[in-house]
């Protein structure tokens, strides 16, 4: 009995092995096959009918990104955790990552998660930042890629050009599949008791990476007295490298940018249009919103921004010329700035960048005579020095600070 | 079964191979080490030498992590078969010429073009699968014979009563042949979410059924023959071996906790977490016992190497299972926190297991040279400059974990983590420092210094006689 025993367990190496094999084979089809079962089927069903996938160029910048690593510090993989989806949208769904091969999930962050990063940032800013990231961000410790480059921001090789298309094309598919896509998904999802599955759907309003900027929505009502200390160290941190340290324009990121990033110090803002920029940004340029950040921050970068801004003495300004600046302003400035001012004239429609809106911005006269001059890089706002005399251009220079309505 | 394996007919080992090996190891150990430094510094001055494309942190990070596996461990461990296999079999190893072709492959069909072709932009995106596709096909050669290498002794010898340390030669070759293509080739093939289940199954797969197994078969070898006496328990030690690749294959999906994946996977990945943790403790606690009498800091420096990475197993795996935890999980995942359990995986546990392996069959080369001075300097240096990084990026990890929850924006974790980041990069002064010590105690010294070294902690005793005393299984099952 005892020897049987024995011989038994010295045998028993063969039961452990085929054990042994069992278990990876069961790791294989636990972990890997099943699970890719359900995925697909999931892919399937929750999937737009035609989602889009990569035009040739964002697949070449696909594969840049691989080679570059670019998934070893931002993961593109919004996990289905609250802290997740404030920071960067809607959990990543199966069917969106039907066209990776091999997948792009990464498991560290460095910088921040990718996966929906499309139409956050503008291609100017993009081409600024892989040609010299500290320049737009002084902290970053991104890597620069000038080899993308042909020796300036302003001169991106094709590579550039493709790596750019790559990053504005992701979470693109979920995002055309619309409001629709999302009805269709909940449904084919049949998971209305999965607490976890709807984190993806309910969310509407995370939907969209929080610094994404957006032409038009509601932003929260500032306080006017934001703490300045947190507000200048915020403004230190994420806003100087663009908007320079004294708000003029000059940051070390400032000249890759078009149109160049918006001179603080020439303008007197409202609280209340400081809130909406920072809050929606400014679709068609480089400046992208904070949705992420809490209102008392935001109310405090207000407050810092408004310091920027140098009360000049009011010169009296005749009325004629007032009269004049009012003629040259509606003939020429209204259709795109409206009526009123407020940045939404007819030819709205028309143009990338929403234009400039007089009601909570006033610009200083010099501020505008330099638009005036030089038209603003970027934008369709072009120079009036052909069309306008030097008299005319002064004349709606002083015309528009009228528009400035302080909050009451 | 004692009778299998008389000491008279102990067969020779290849000892040029076993120096071959060991010293291309250090070799790439060294590069390796170098390509994790610059990254590290490229964290504190990004735009280091005018950003080269080849410089780019990216591309470092890939040749770092794929050398330390595949040139480090895997010619650490390569080496140490070359020793341990006939002597644990009482067989020679199938042909020294088949060994002279291995060696090749792995070296510069491998290790060495797959660096170059990284550096030159060809890679593949995938966690500890970076080398192109065509080096992988290499390594899936490689292995396969490296299987027609080592494994025919045990078959021939019979598999009945094999020590522990030959099972973990056994599966780790066989399973890591498994696993390779599926971390590897399978997520080019299946697109997205369901590719990155297989890329999680691989990245544990890469550090449980390559590293793990052949860094336990170096401990539980060293362990008796360095102290003379049997392991603890031949039957913790083979509960341990089947626990391990039972539950090791199953850890893969805990990658990806709170992704789409399904959760009935994650979950089971969890659960297997867990329960890996308790075969760690039974199988470190068996090692520990053995070690009763010659204490953690051994005179002998190959079985004090050898000692730490037992303990440094035990933390990183408790670590790894309480991680694995949803609730540890959500915060501490994509941070720094895991950089260090992984650099406590890799340089604490795996890497001191290799150095222990590699010290013990230097002492047994006639010819090699070996200075136990330097061996000794290398595992203090080692052992502060482990505790220190790994130390460093937990805090660091904490903190960024604890930024990522708040509404502080993105950049304040960056700004964060570069003291952190600094003090890392510090401690590669005394990691690397061990690692020259490393180099300098297998190439200086006179030669033989190592047998004498032997003598001198252990007492005299003809080395070829240490082969039979490994099997404990011989005595227990007569």
């Amino acid at each position: 009995m005892s020897r049987d025993a024995g011989r038994f367990l010295r045998m028993s190496y063969v039961v452990a092995s085929v054990a042994g094999v069992a278990f990876f084979v069961m790791s294989v089809a636990l972990l890997g096959i099943w699970p890719g079962h359900v995925l697909e089927d999931e892919t399937r069903t929750m999937s737009p009918e035609h989602p889009l996938g990569l035009t040739v160029s964002e697949q070449r910048g696909r594969v840049i990104y691989g080679r570059e690593g670019c998934a070893y510090c931002h993961t593109q993989q919004i996990r289905y955790l609250h802290a997740d989806m404030a920071r960067f949208g809607s959990p990543t769904l199966a069917w969106e990552t039907r066209f990776d091969y091999p997948h792009l999930w990464g498991t560290r962050r460095i910088g921040p998660d990718l996966a929906r990063e499309g139409s956050t940032h503008s291609e100017d800013w993009h081409f600024a930042h892989l040609y010299a990231p500290r320049t737009l961000m002084a902290d970053s410790v991104m890597p620069a890629y000038p080899s993308l480059f042909d020796g300036s921001p302003d001169r991106p090789r094709q590579e550039a050009r493709d790596l750019v298309a790559y990053l504005d094309s992701l979470g693109r598919a979920r995002e055309l599949a619309g409001p629709e896509g999302e009805a269709h998904a909940r449904t084919a999802c049949q998971c209305p008791d999965d607490e976890m599955a709807q984190m993806a759907f309910h969310a509407t309003a995370l939907n969209a990476n929080p610094a994404r900027p957006r032409r038009q929505g509601a932003a929260p009502k500032l306080a006017p007295a934001g703490n300045l200390g947190r507000g200048q160290q915020l403004y230190a941190h994420n806003c100087a490298s663009c908007h320079g340290a004294r708000g003029e324009a000059d940051g070390p990121g400032a000249a890759a940018l078009h149109p160049r990033p918006a001179n603080l110090a020439g303008h007197e803002y409202t609280v209340d249009r400081l809130g909406y920029v920072l809050w929606n940004g400014v679709a068609g340029t480089a400046m992208q919103a904070w949705r992420d950040l809490p209102t008392q921050d935001l109310a405090a970068l207000a407050r810092a921004v408004g310091g920027f801004y140098v009360a000049q003495q009011q010169p009296t300004v005749p009325v004629d010329l007032l009269d004049l600046g009012a003629r040259v302003y509606k003939a020429n400035c209204a259709q795109c700035h409206g009526d009123a001012g407020a940045g939404d004239g007819s030819a709205v429609g028309e143009l990338r960048i929403t234009p400039a809106d007089f009601r909570g911005a006033r610009p200083s006269v010099a501020e505008s005579l330099r638009a005036l001059r030089n038209g603003v890089e970027g934008t369709q706002m072009a120079p009036w020095t052909g069309r306008l005399s030097e008299a005319e251009l002064s004349a709606v220079a002083y015309y528009v600070r009228g528009f400035y309505q302080e909050r009451p | 079964m004692s009778q299998n394996v008389s000491p008279a007919a102990t067969p020779a080992v290849e000892t040029r191979l076993v120096y071959a090996h060991g010293l291309a190891a250090i070799v790439t150990l060294l590069i390796s080490v170098a390509f994790g430094i610059l990254a590290s510094i490229e964290l504190l001055v990004p735009d280091l030498a005018g950003n080269p494309a080849w410089l780019s942190w990216g591309r470092l990070r890939y040749d770092h992590t794929q050398g330390i596996m595949l040139g480090w461990l895997g010619n650490a461990f390569f080496a140490f078969l070359y020793h341990a296999v006939p002597l644990l079999t009482g067989r020679p190893v199938t042909s020294a010429r088949l060994g002279q072709w291995i060696f090749g492959l792995w070296n510069f069909a491998v290790v060495a073009p797959g660096w170059v072709l990284v550096l030159a932009g060809f890679s593949q995106p995938l966690e500890w699968a970076e080398f192109p596709m065509v080096v992988d096909v290499f390594v899936v050669i490689a292995l396969a014979l490296a299987i027609i290498q080592f494994l025919p002794p045990f078959f021939r010898r019979g598999l009945e009563d094999l020590y522990v340390s030959s099972w973990y030669v056994i599966g780790g070759l066989v399973f890591t042949l498994l696993a390779y293509p599926m971390g590897n080739f399978v997520p080019e093939l299946v697109p997205g979410a369901r590719g990155a289940a297989f890329s999680g199954l691989w990245i544990h797969d890469a550090v449980g059924l390559f590293v793990t197994p052949l860094a336990l078969a170096i401990i539980y070898y060293v362990i008796p023959a360095a102290t003379r006496r049997p392991i603890f328990s031949h039957f913790l030690s083979m509960l341990g071996f089947w626990l391990l690749f039972f539950l090791y294959p199953l850890n893969g999906t805990h990658h990806y906790i709170y992704s789409v994946i399904p959760m009935s996977a994650q979950i089971g990945a969890i659960t297997a977490s867990a329960l890996l943790g308790v075969d760690v403790i039974i199988v470190v606690a068996n090692l520990l016992l053995s070690l009763r009498g010659s204490g953690v800091f051994s005179r002998d420096v190959a079985l004090r190497f050898a000692a730490m990475s037992t303990i440094f197993y035990l933390v990183v795996s408790i670590q790894g299972s309480v991680q694995a935890q949803m609730s540890v999980n959500q915060a501490v995942h994509f941070s720094d926190w895991v950089i260090g359990h992984s650099h406590l995986a890799m340089l604490g546990f795996a890497t001191f297991a290799a150095a222990g392996g590699l010290a013990h069959v230097w002492q047994r080369i006639p010819w090699a040279r070996y200075n136990a001075r330097a061996l000794d300097w290398s595992y203090w240096l080692l052992f502060a400059g482990v505790i220190l990084m790994v130390t460093d990026l937990t805090v660091a990890g904490l903190v960024e974990a604890r930024l990522w929850q708040s509404a502080a924006p993105w950049l304040d974790s960056v700004r964060a983590a570069r003291p952190y980041w600094l003090i890392r990069t510090g401690s590669a002064i005394p990691i690397a420092a061990g690692f020259i010590a490393l180099l300098l105690g297998l190439t200086t010294g006179p030669k033989g210094a190592g047998l004498q070294s032997v003598e001198q902690t252990i007492g005299l005793e003809p080395v070829r006689e240490i082969a039979p005393r490994l099997a404990p299984a011989a005595s227990e099952a007569s």
